[in-house]
This record gives C-alpha cells, structure tokens and sequence, in this order.
C-alpha cells in the first residue's frame, strides 16, 4: 500500500496554496502520528512575532519552534518562555548571530524591507544545518489596490570536508499577489457629455478578484572553499542569492506567462472560426501562386 | 463527531478543494491517508502490511463521500456523454430536475429534451427518458441554444454548453465550460460561464469563474471570479428568437472578452507593482551583493578564531 505520508504531501501540492494552513491541520487532526513528518514537509506561511526583549520583528517556523514557543534570532529566548528550550552552542550562536546580521543586509538591499531570521543547528553527523527565512507583505492601501505577500524558506545542510564545505540547499519560495478589479467607467475623461457615454450608464457592470498563489521548491548541491568560520556566511549567502535570483525568475515565467497561456488554451479573443478559415484562404491562395 | 465522521469531514473538504481534472489524484490520496489511519490504529506496529481492507470499511467512505462529490461536480459544471447523442451537456443545479425522492434525481439535458440517472463517482449517465420543456419558452431557449452553441465554437478550443428556461417566464440560464488538462505537462484548466438573461428586466446577470493549476515542482494556482451586468437593449428584447438570441450572445462575447483582456491589465498590475514592490530582481547597486563586504572585517575577525570549529567541537 501506497505511504501516507506520500498521499499527503502529493495531495497538498495540489489543493489551494491559499488554504494550506487549514490542510495542514485536517491532516493533523485526521492522523496525529504523522504530526511531525507532516510539519516538516510542508512549507506555511512565515508568522511575523516580535521579540520582546529587543522590539524587532523575527520570523517563526517549524524550525525555531519548541514545543508551542519560538526562539527569536535576535535575543535567543523563547516566548512564551521556556527554560530549557533548544538552543544552539555558544560557538554556533556566535556564527547565528553574524548570519542574522548578514542576511538582514542582504534582506534590505533586495527587499527594501520585510522580516529576515536565520536560525542554525548541530547536526548529529557533525556540521550544522540552518534555514534562512525572507518575509515581505504588501497590503493595499485602498480596496482596489494589488496586495501580496513573499514568504522565503531556504534550507541548508553543510559538511566539512578539509578545507572544503559541501551545502545541499533546498529553496521554497511561496508568492501570492491579488488584484480587486472594479469597472471603471471607460470613457470617463473624454470630455463633454462623457459621463452619459460611460459604461456605468449603459449599466454595464463588472467585479471581481483575480488571485494568483502558490509555491515552487528548488533544490542544489554545491562545495566551496573554507577559509573560516565566517566563510559558511559568505557561502551560503552567495548560493541563496543566485538561488532567489533563479527562483524570482522562474516565478515570472509561471505566474505571469504559463498560467496566462493557459487561460488563453480555454478562451480565445480573436474568433477562432474566422482565423481557421482566414487559414485555409491563405493555404488555398498558396496553392494558385504554385500552379 | 465520531472518528468515521471526521475522517468524512475531512475527505469531503479536500473533494471540494481539488483543481480541474484532479479529483482522482485527490480520492485516491484521501483513500490511502484513510486507510493509512486506521491501519496505525488497529494494528500492532509494524504489521501495516498485512492488513487486509474489509469492504464494508472502504464503502462506509464511499459512501461518506458521496455528497461532497455530487456538491463537487454540480458547482464544477461537470460534463457528461448524454446517452442516445453525440453531445456532452453540463451538469449542475439547474439542470437537476427537482424531485423528492434523493435516490431518483434526474438531469435534464435540453438539447436532446431527455433527462438521465448521474452516477457522482463514475460520471455516467444512465436510464434516459424524454423530457418535457417549457413550450412557450422553447423557441426562444432553442435559439439562444444554437447561437451558444455557435460562440462557443468561435472562442472555446474545447467546451461544453448548456441553455435551460427557467422558472418565472423568460427566464434563461446559459452555461459554458471548457477544460483542458494536461497532466503529463503538470497543467489544468477550466473556465466556467453562467448568464442569467432576464427579458422582463431586461438584464443579464453573469459570473465568470477560472481556475488553472500549474503543479511543477511546486503549487500555483489561478483563481479569478467575477459579476458581469450586461443590459439588453429594448430593440433586441423586443425581437424575434433568433435575432434577440444572436444579439444576446454578441453582447456577451463583447464583455467576456473585455474580461479576458482585463486579466492582462490585473497581470500587468501584479506583475509591476506587487511583484517588483514584493522583491528587487537586483538591489539598487545593480550589481549581487559582495558578501565579503557585507560580513565586514571585524565580524570576520572575530569568527576567524574558531575555524572548522563544527566539526571538531
């Protein structure tokens, strides 16, 4: 028999990324032993939480989550607090720390703001493992304006090999944007009389919502050289950039152009009739110039 | 709830949830998660792979899930082969002949005035009979049919129509649906179309509903749902059935496709203001970022001392 497991990441890749969070807990609710494999596999939403001994905003996930509290980057405590939650070594704090750092630049330069949290942790094998988290929401400014959100989630696991470090990175980039669409009257600025021509006194009407979410997930594998300790920065750093930068892309390329085609594969424009007979004139014409 | 409730709860949530052409993927998902379930409950660790699926327990889900899947195609516009033709027709609320009896539905299919038997999980159509229509009203219902019939073949690749009367008098209800998956490519689509055309208020109401699913290596989907009041001109309300009909369905072409181009401008909106607001392709330098800057020397001082400290801490 088929894994569960595999029936449930396979069915959440294809229900509504809009309501991801509420599958998720169905399928927690519907079998609580697969909690765990369940939290791990599925990307969510980045919740936004502020830390309250610094005042700054960092970002929670499964990943600095203990129990029902999350460690914030930037003060290493749990809220609500916890005495003996998880945190990582002092020495892997201190590359925590610069990495935070690091990447809230990175986060700046790219985002213009938004929310950054890197969180690091041993690993049983030796070396560590990390996520590097982006958030960024736009929210309207009036009902008619586009809204969106961008929730980042790249996870690394590193190795040392001498003077080498091996990163296996696996990215998930989940994008929504909406767009309120309200009829405006067409010819409104077209000078006298305009507002009898408007559609809106034909009683012509149209509204709606155009909603465009969704997640890709990308992976690679890559060495590079060791010089120190803060090299694990510089590393994972350039490989998440080029990361984002191939992502950012390809969420264009699908947003924008693959699932416009697809609409336009169902519904066509331009009469179809009329250019498959327009076709087969020009075929016919071509057939009198050849005789 | 008891525990079989809530495993039917929750499947019927997902079969409502699940993108155009992929209720099979999602059934059989929510099959071996159910089963899986039960297996971990009822036996020993361990054991998951000699359990045997006793049939009354599989049917208990079948049949759980029996209202959602009917909820499921008549809000989809389900097509189907309507026995003794060549056409599909739609399957939906209005096409339900209303009747008492739960096990005795029948759809009505106008165009070859026959109703069927629906089966929700196979989507077959069975047991055809005659039906009647409205006379009065059919003249009108048949031409607006036809002059569907003939906008669909201009801007639908592939589609499915359907055009009923409808109670009080001249009222008309016209459905589209088109269709395309292709699931080899990771793509589906459907659009749905209903059109309300009121001759006594002289109005038509439609609400036009697109959803793709593009599931390559990640999960994006397109939901667009929107109102469209569309008047009719006295002169065309007042003319006969198959003038008024094509007239209709003009009015119609002119704003589903003033909608379709509109999805260009919400695009163009997403794309250059909400998604270059959301993430600069480069920061403002123009050029990636030099990291070794950004750590800064003293930061790299400090954490120079603790070189292949991970491994051999």
């Amino acid at each position: 028999m088929a894994d569960p497991v595999d029936s449930m990441l396979d069915l959440m890749r294809r229900l509504p990324p809009t309501r991801v969070e509420e599958n998720v807990n169905a399928l927690i609710q519907l079998c609580p032993d697969y909690a765990d494999d369940l939290l791990g596999s599925v990307d969510q939403p980045l919740k936004v939480q502020t830390d309250h001994a610094t005042g700054r905003e960092y970002l929670a996930c499964d990943y600095n989550r203990d129990g029902d509290s999350y460690r914030s980057p930037w003060s290493n405590e749990y809220d609500p607090p916890l005495e003996d939650g998880t945190t990582p070594s002092p020495k892997l704090r201190k590359l925590e720390i610069a990495a935070n750092e690091a990447f809230d630049t990175y986060r700046e330069m790219y985002y213009e703001g938004g929310v950054s949290s890197v969180y690091l942790w041993e690993l049983d094998e030796g070396g560590f493992a990390g996520v590097v988290l982006f958030k960024k929401v736009m929210n309207p400014s009036s009902r008619d304006d586009p809204s969106g959100s961008w929730d980042s989630i790249h996870v690394f696991e590193m190795a040392e090999r001498g003077r080498q470090a091996h990163y296996k990175l696996t990215s998930t980039i989940m994008l929504q944007l909406v767009t309120r669409q309200n009829d405006k009257p067409e010819d409104a600025s077209s000078g006298i009389g305009s507002e009898k021509k408007n559609s809106e006194q034909h009683g012509k009407k149209m509204a709606g919502e155009v909603n465009l979410s969704g997640s890709m997930t990308r992976q690679t594998e890559q060495d590079w050289p060791l010089h120190d300790a803060s090299s694990h920065i510089t590393n994972t750093g350039r490989m998440i950039e080029e990361m984002e930068i191939k992502m950012r892309n390809l969420l264009q390329e699908v947003y924008f152009g693959k699932t416009r085609d697809i609409v336009y594969d169902l519904r066509s424009i331009e009469d179809l009739e009329r250019a498959q007979r327009q076709r087969e004139l020009q075929k016919e014409l071509v057939g009198f110039i050849k005789r | 709830m008891n525990q079989d409730d809530e495993r039917i709860a929750a499947a019927s949530s997902f079969i409502l949830q699940s993108p155009p052409g992929e209720i099979n993927d999602v059934l059989h998902d929510v099959r071996v998660i159910v089963n899986g379930v039960r297996s971990a409950e009822e036996v020993l660790p361990g054991d998951h792979s000699s359990v045997q699926w006793t049939d009354p327990q599989e049917e208990k889900l079948a049949q759980g899930i029996l209202p959602a899947l009917r909820d499921y195609n008549l809000t989809q516009f389900i097509t189907v082969d309507v026995p003794g033709t060549s056409h599909q027709t739609i399957v939906s609320d209005i096409a339900r002949i209303p009747s008492n009896d739960e096990d005795q539905e029948r759809f009505l299919d106008p165009r070859s005035k026959t109703s069927f038997k629906f089966d929700h999980l196979s989507l077959e159509a069975t047991d055809s009979r005659p039906a009647e229509l409205d006379v009065d009203a059919e003249p009108l219902r048949a031409a607006l049919e036809s002059s569907t019939l003939s906008y669909l073949a201009a801007h639908y690749r592939s589609g499915v129509v359907a055009v009923f009367s409808v109670q009080p008098p001249s009222q008309f209800i016209v459905q589209i649906v088109a269709n395309k998956y292709n699931p080899s490519n990771y793509w589906s689509g459907r659009w749905r179309s209903q059109y309300h055309i009121d001759f006594d208020s002289q109005t038509i109401r439609g609400k036009v509903l697109v959803n793709v699913h593009y599931y390559e290596q990640g999960n994006v989907q397109l939901e667009t749902s929107h109102d469209l009041t569309i008047p009719i001109p006295p002169a065309v309300a007042n003319a006969e059935p198959s003038s008024a009909s094509s007239k209709i369905l003009a009015l119609i072409d002119i704003e589903e496709s003033r909608l379709q181009r509109s999805f260009n401008d919400a695009y163009h909106e997403m794309a250059e203001k909400t998604f270059k607001g959301l993430r600069r392709a480069l920061p403002l330098t123009r050029q990636k970022i030099d990291w070794d800057k950004v750590l800064g020397y003293k930061l790299g001082a400090e954490l120079t001392a603790g070189k292949g400290v991970f491994t051999t801490s």
